[in-house]
């Protein structure tokens, strides 16, 4: 039935189509010069009736339940909801819906059986009144669009700026949407900073985010200092970075200059296709291989290891970062010009030096602008670090200790039964608030460093 | 077609500094020269002319073993520089490049400061002991490419912000400040303006009175003026080789007077 609407869309769409182009060719069959091409013709007919009638259909599927509901709720007979809170009156209207659904629990009320009738009909009348009216705006937009068709109509100008339109809706579908995470991020990060004050957030070192469940339970009040989570997925990030800088630059120079062609032919897809591995295969790699076997080493030197190290879920998370940093740094090494090469080499500069003095200095900012978007990567990985570093938040920079990670905290907080209303929930908001900022400013001075970078060699 | 070249054309006295024998070079199977046989005087400018593609690019970037940096290409025959084999298994093109030097068609400074794009060759040889050294070869060599008073009052700021007649003169000092034996040029005029062009030109006459100097050149004019000798190339074969006004005034071969003349090219 919903997708009925869909259907005669269409085909009223191709119907327009094939109308305007037959009267098209019929005009241009008479000698007459058309301005545009059959085709757009046929063109700005399908696109008229598609996109206005598109946005009527998916509007009214989006407003029809709440018309339904109010509808549904005042024809209730009088008194039945009187003294009821929100909540109640919400209850009902699932267990009416539910009845009209056919899962009838116990023996309702008469009126709610007879509600739910009346709500089995709404439902219908608003699907037929929708085939109606998509059928009618279509036969009208068709038979508007067939009136149009004449030699000197700019159907190709027409169409061109309906796609133009399309096109700017597309673009700008993502910047909202990325306002509407932002604004949601917001509202629940003020909410936690109404209940927990912004100081103790950003400054205190505790972070204890157990709430009791009942008034006179007897537990730890919220401590919700997130400076040493921050500190936590500060540590897997350097360690992170510590492995996957230096072997990602050494591969990209590697292969960028010294590696016979053949190498270079079989080692770059195997770096893409270990950045196709996902992220939580690592994690198993991780906690299944590493970690044990970092314990062992730690324990054959006589070191205490934790079993969920940083060392582990960071050195990880460096074997992720690799390809990332070694593609980048291969296109920032390829984009210096071949006469900068020449020129090193012929003065007597032996490939290394070449490499080391004029290759890299040129290709620095390219590089910078990599490592530092591999940096975003890192703060805001979840899997690996959910699977292989711990969950309690300790101030240490050790990377043997066990520590937890921002993210982490996120996934715990969020698991299993929420309530919106307290900090313990809410609090993940806030660390995903934080995080959020730090990947943005991240971002924005890498990728500024790396268009500055782009100017030099154009 | 032919200007007055304005120095005299005396080399009878030079050494030979480079010597070819039977050079071939291919690129996969393409054979790019063919049978080439040259001998480049000291201290002597000798041109290579000749239609583009006809190779001499390449018997250029042999006498440097630039062409070493492309996989397919494989030279065979014999190319000495006082007499000593430069493909010899022994040579390590490294050093032989440190002694012939090599300026390019278009200006390629380092993105770094003009000081260090000329300290660089030296720096990498470990020729200047300390700063004061250093200093004092930077600024022989801006002097001998003709720079030195443009650019002395910043030597800090970037090589890639002077003019691209500036450029190539910096590429020169830089070329320059290794001391090199021989001088290689390929085109080192075709993306400069008349005036830069002229500024170079008088700088290779000057340079020849320290260095062996070959130049590739598209124009005949200016193999006319600065060089002393001259050899013809044409679809991979060294045509005719002799002295500069012998080639441009009296032919020998009927293909050389056809380029010179603008019939073929």
């Amino acid at each position: 039935m919903t997708l009925a609407p869909f259907v005669i869309l269409l085909f009223a769409a191709f119907v327009g189509y094939a109308i305007n182009l037959r009267a098209a060719q019929a005009i241009r069959a008479d000698g007459v010069r058309l301005h545009s091409l059959e085709s757009f013709h046929g063109l700005f007919s399908l696109l008229m009736v598609i996109v206005p009638v598109l946005t009527l259909v998916l509007i009214w599927l989006a407003v029809e339940g709440a018309v339904i509901d109010a509808l549904l709720m005042a024809s209730l007979p009088a008194g039945v909801l009187d003294g009821l809170g929100s909540g109640a009156i919400q209850l009902i209207g699932a267990e009416i819906r539910s009845i009209a659904g056919g899962r009838v629990f116990g023996t309702p009320d008469d009126w709610k059986l007879e509600a739910a009738e009346r709500l089995i009909g709404y439902r219908q009348a608003s699907s037929w009144l929708l085939i109606v009216v998509v059928t009618g705006v279509s036969a009208g937009i068709v038979y508007f669009a067939r009136g149009r068709v004449a030699s000197g109509f700019r159907a190709r100008q027409r169409v061109e700026r309906i796609t133009l339109g399309l096109m700017i809706f597309c673009a700008v579908v993502a910047i909202f949407t990325t306002v509407g995470i932002v604004a949601a991020l917001t509202y629940e990060t003020f909410r936690f900073f109404q209940m927990v004050p912004v100081t103790e957030f950003l400054f205190g070192l505790n972070w204890e985010p157990q709430i009791p469940i009942r008034e006179d339970q007897i537990a730890a009040e919220g401590a919700f200092g997130a400076v040493p989570v921050f500190l936590g997925t500060i540590v897997i990030a350097t360690v992170a970075l510590v492995v996957a800088v230096p072997v990602g630059l050494m591969t990209a120079i590697y292969l960028n200059e010294f590696a016979p062609h053949a190498f270079r032919k079989t080692v770059k897809p195997v770096l893409e296709i270990l950045a196709g591995v996902p992220t939580v295969v690592y994690g198993f790699f991780a906690i299944l291989v590493v970690a044990p076997a970092l314990r062992q080493f730690g324990a054959s030197v006589g070191l205490d290891v934790s079993g969920n190290t940083a060392l582990a879920a960071g050195g990880v998370m460096g074997i992720m970062l690799i390809p990332f940093i070694s593609s980048f740094a291969d296109d920032a090494l390829s984009a210096v010009p071949q006469s900068l090469r020449d020129g090193a080499l012929a003065l007597g500069a032996t490939r290394g030096e070449m490499m080391l003095n004029v290759l890299f200095p040129a290709a620095i900012p390219g590089i910078v602008g990599g490592v530092l978007l591999a940096v975003s990567r890192a703060i805001g990985e979840t899997m690996i670090v959910v699977m292989a570093a711990g969950l309690m938040a300790r101030m240490t920079i050790n990377p043997l200790d066990s520590v937890t990670a921002v993210t982490v905290q996120i996934v715990t907080l969020l698991i299993g039964d929420t309530a919106f209303d307290n900090p313990k929930t809410l609090a993940a908001f806030a660390l995903g608030m934080m995080l959020f900022i730090a990947t943005l400013v991240i971002n924005i001075f890498a990728l500024r460093i790396v268009r500055k970078y782009r100017e030099i060699y154009d | 077609m032919y200007d007055a070249p304005h120095k005299d054309k005396d080399v009878t006295q030079n050494d030979i500094k480079i010597s070819a024998r039977d050079v071939q070079v291919f690129y996969g199977d393409t054979q790019a020269i063919k049978d080439v046989d040259v001998e480049i005087d000291d201290k002597t400018v000798t041109a290579f002319i000749g239609p583009s593609g006809c190779g001499k690019s390449t018997f250029l970037r042999c006498l440097n073993r630039m062409n070493d940096t492309i996989d397919i290409c494989r030279i065979e025959g014999k190319i000495s520089i006082d007499g000593e084999d430069i493909y010899d298994p022994s040579i390590d093109p490294v050093q032989l490049r440190a002694k012939v030097g090599m300026v390019f068609q278009k200006p390629n400074p380092f993105p770094k400061s003009i000081y260090e794009n000329v300290a660089y060759g030296p720096k990498i040889h470990g020729m200047a002991r300390n700063k004061a050294e250093l200093d004092e070869i930077v600024e022989n060599a801006l002097k001998r490419a003709a720079l030195w008073n443009e650019a002395k009052d910043r030597l800090d700021s970037p090589g890639t912000g002077l003019s691209g007649g500036q450029q190539q003169r910096l590429c020169i000092a830089r070329a320059v400040a290794t001391e090199p034996e021989v001088l290689l040029m390929d085109e080192p005029c075709s993306a400069l303006d008349p005036i830069a062009t002229a500024q170079v030109e008088e700088l290779i006459d000057e340079l020849r009175q320290t260095y062996s100097v070959v130049i590739v050149t598209h124009s005949m004019q200016q193999a006319a003026r600065v060089s002393q000798k001259t050899a013809f190339f044409h679809l991979g074969n060294l045509v005719e080789f002799g002295d500069t006004e012998q080639i441009f005034t009296n032919p020998k071969d009927e293909r050389t007077e056809s380029y010179i003349t603008g019939r073929i090219g």
